[in-house]
């Protein structure tokens, strides 16, 4: 087996990570404290083509592939985790769900902009009755001729605030609920009955747009239902599968970089006369954090290689985002501990880092529903159906 | 307009650390960076290329092993990159290299301009474009900041007493370009992916072939790799100032080819 990545993805690293570094990671404290989004490093990844990294370069994108979505992601979850948020829904999902249902004239239209970065994505499921229960939402969409009629609200939508283009999965047939009554929409947030109502204020990821939409008769055409009509449901699953495996990646870059930060404290600080590296407490953390790292970092490639080579993943993929959060929690939470009161000094980006990464056992399904996926999909493969 | 540029590798320091007390270097990561100021060097041939649509090309100061940094060159914005292959020049210094060189050079032909960076980060010389000048018989601007085609000329900022300076010449000339005076562009990352994936993308080029019968003999030799080297006591120049740069200069004449 040859676990080397191919040389077009480690350049592709080489310049992601040189590209955080100097774009990045100066402003990431500072779009903290100001509560705002990136807009000029999301120019910039969108020059560079990195907004579509993982398309196909006949709809504008690199043609990197997944695993070039997973080094994108990482690469920028060493440094801060709002832009990693922001990248993540417009490719991951807001984007995704048009690349893998979308039409050819559908992909031609909104996923070329998105892939080259003229316009931004987002992803519009979460309603207040409908977090986990995805299938609990009540944003309505009635036929009226060749449209469409949207009314209704989204909520905790990223990128809400300042997309270009919306994905919305509505209720098309009440009657039959999520399987055959739901049809997603591409959206697009000029049009009349689009509004953003509110911007959250949130503890962590405070880099990124979270907002609250309002859809008023909002007329959307027919051309525009992406997929089939009540199959939205499972379009919009497809898509945060593939988000799914990326943040479990991003969390990969965040725990390397608590990592570095552990070791490279541990190394320098000094009590009772030695540095604390020569603790054995410290040893064993380190050693636990590094290998969980390890761990992930092979889950997260294997799972992208299988989505290249057109495997089954979803199983794996919810892994990666379980795993994944659970390991960058563990890994801050580590690297304070070891900093101690230092680490709570908003002098240094661990108490940021700290904040953002709670975040990932939350999103793109919570982590108490990944295992949920995962048992699922463990027992079905042994004849047994089981019902959450 | 033909523009080649001059790029090479260096050790990324962040992968070494050098143990004074044990006289070694210890190697944990290799991984290799583009020369810095041979970065400088390629921005500043692509600024030339984005107002004059010259053609860039890519040599390297050595024969290398592997043509990264030359893809790396060509990921960002060059049109052609040609690597040099031959064993017996592997470990060849600056004062070969620019024969080697200025014999691809030759084949290039019609080249209006030579750019490579002013010093090297391992080594801090800045041998390599003084010597390519010399062996090409071309006008040389030395320390540029940054450059610029004028006409048939070319336009050289460079750091004077007091401030910046201006400097021109007409054209074929080389220029060398200092570390920092300019930040390398990022790739296009379709570019980028489509660079790396095509394996012919390199041309090579066999300096056997390029030089022939007349290869251009080293000028240092190699006596080992100890750490720190040993040290040798030198001839020692009397007299006035003029009178020590003079004898200074013809002692470096003797070993000048």
């Amino acid at each position: 087996m040859d676990f080397t990545f191919a040389p077009e993805h480690v350049a592709l690293r080489r310049m992601i990570r040189e590209f955080a570094q100097a774009e990045v990671v100066p402003l990431a404290m500072e779009i903290d404290r100001e509560h705002r989004v990136p807009q000029e490093t999301m120019r910039k990844l969108g020059e560079m083509g990195l907004l579509g990294v993982c398309f196909p370069q006949e709809y504008g994108g690199m043609g990197a592939g997944e695993i070039g979505y997973c080094i994108l992601m990482e690469e920028l979850g060493r440094v801060c985790t709002s832009t990693t948020t922001n990248v993540g829904a417009h490719i991951g999902i807001g984007a995704m769900v048009i690349y893998l249902d979308g039409n050819e004239e559908q992909k031609k239209r909104y996923l070329t902009p998105l892939a080259r970065g003229e316009k931004i994505a987002a992803f519009g499921l979460t309603e207040p009755n409908a977090g986990s229960d995805a299938a609990a939402i009540r944003t309505r969409a009635v036929r009226e001729g060749d449209s469409w009629i949207l009314d209704g609200g989204k909520v905790f939508i990223t990128n809400g605030g300042y997309a270009d283009i919306i994905t919305v999965m509505a209720v098309t047939d009440p009657a039959l609920g999520a399987r055959g009554g739901v049809t997603a929409f591409i959206v697009e947030t000029d049009w009349e009955g689009f509004q953003v109502a509110r911007e959250e204020d949130k503890m962590g990821i405070r880099g990124t747009s979270t907002a609250e939409l309002v859809f008023e008769e909002l007329r959307v055409p027919q051309e525009n239902v992406l997929g089939k009509v009540g199959e939205g449901f499972v379009s919009f699953m497809k898509s945060l599968d593939m988000g799914r495996l990326t943040l479990g990646a991003a969390c990969l870059g965040g725990a390397q970089a608590s990592l570095e930060w552990a070791v490279r404290w541990a190394g320098t600080r000094k009590q009772f006369g030695a540095e604390l590296a020569h603790k054995q407490s410290i040893q064993w953390m380190i050693a636990n954090v590094a290998t969980e790292v390890e761990a992930l970092r092979s889950l997260v490639y294997r799972v992208g290689w299988m989505v290249d080579m057109g495997q089954p993943f979803t199983q794996l993929a919810a892994m990666c985002k379980l795993y994944g959060s659970e390991v960058a929690s563990r890994a801050v939470d580590t690297a304070l501990q070891i900093h101690g009161g230092l680490g709570l000094s908003r002098d240094f980006p661990l108490e940021l880092a700290f904040r953002d990464a709670r975040i990932a056992e939350i999103f793109e399904g919570t982590n108490e529903v990944q295992r949920i996926v995962i048992a699922s999909n463990i027992f079905r493969e042994r004849g047994v159906r089981i019902r959450p | 307009m033909r523009v080649v540029l001059i790029v090479g590798r260096v050790l990324d320091p962040q992968g070494f650390v050098v143990k004074a007390k044990a006289g070694r270097i210890f190697v944990n990561q290799e991984t290799y960076l583009m020369q810095p100021a041979d970065r400088c060097a390629l921005e500043a041939a692509l600024r030339i290329k984005d107002g004059t649509e010259a053609e860039v090309v890519v040599l390297p100061r050595r024969v290398l092993e592997d043509d990264d940094v030359l893809r790396r060159a060509l990921a960002v914005g060059g049109d052609r990159a040609v690597a040099l292959t031959g064993e017996q020049f592997a470990e060849a210094d600056d004062g070969a290299m620019a024969g080697v060189l200025a014999a691809a050079v030759g084949r290039l032909e019609p080249v209006d301009l030579l750019l490579t960076g002013a010093t090297t980060l391992d080594t801090g010389q800045g041998q390599l474009g003084v010597r390519l000048a010399e062996a090409l018989g071309w006008p040389q601007i030395v320390g540029g900041w940054d450059v610029g085609i004028v006409d048939q000329n070319v336009e050289v900022v460079c750091r004077g007493e007091g401030g910046y300076v201006t400097c021109r010449v007409g054209l074929p000339a080389v220029v060398t370009v200092v570390p920092g005076a300019l930040k390398l562009r990022y790739a296009d990352g379709m570019r980028l992916i489509n660079v790396y994936r095509d394996e012919g993308v390199v041309e090579r080029w066999d300096v056997d072939d390029l030089v022939g019968e007349d290869a251009p003999a080293a000028l240092l030799e190699n006596r080992g790799r100890e750490f720190p080297p040993e040290r040798e006591r030198g001839d020692r120049a009397a007299g006035n100032v003029t009178e020590m740069a003079q004898a200074a200069a013809d002692a470096l004449r003797q070993w000048v080819r």
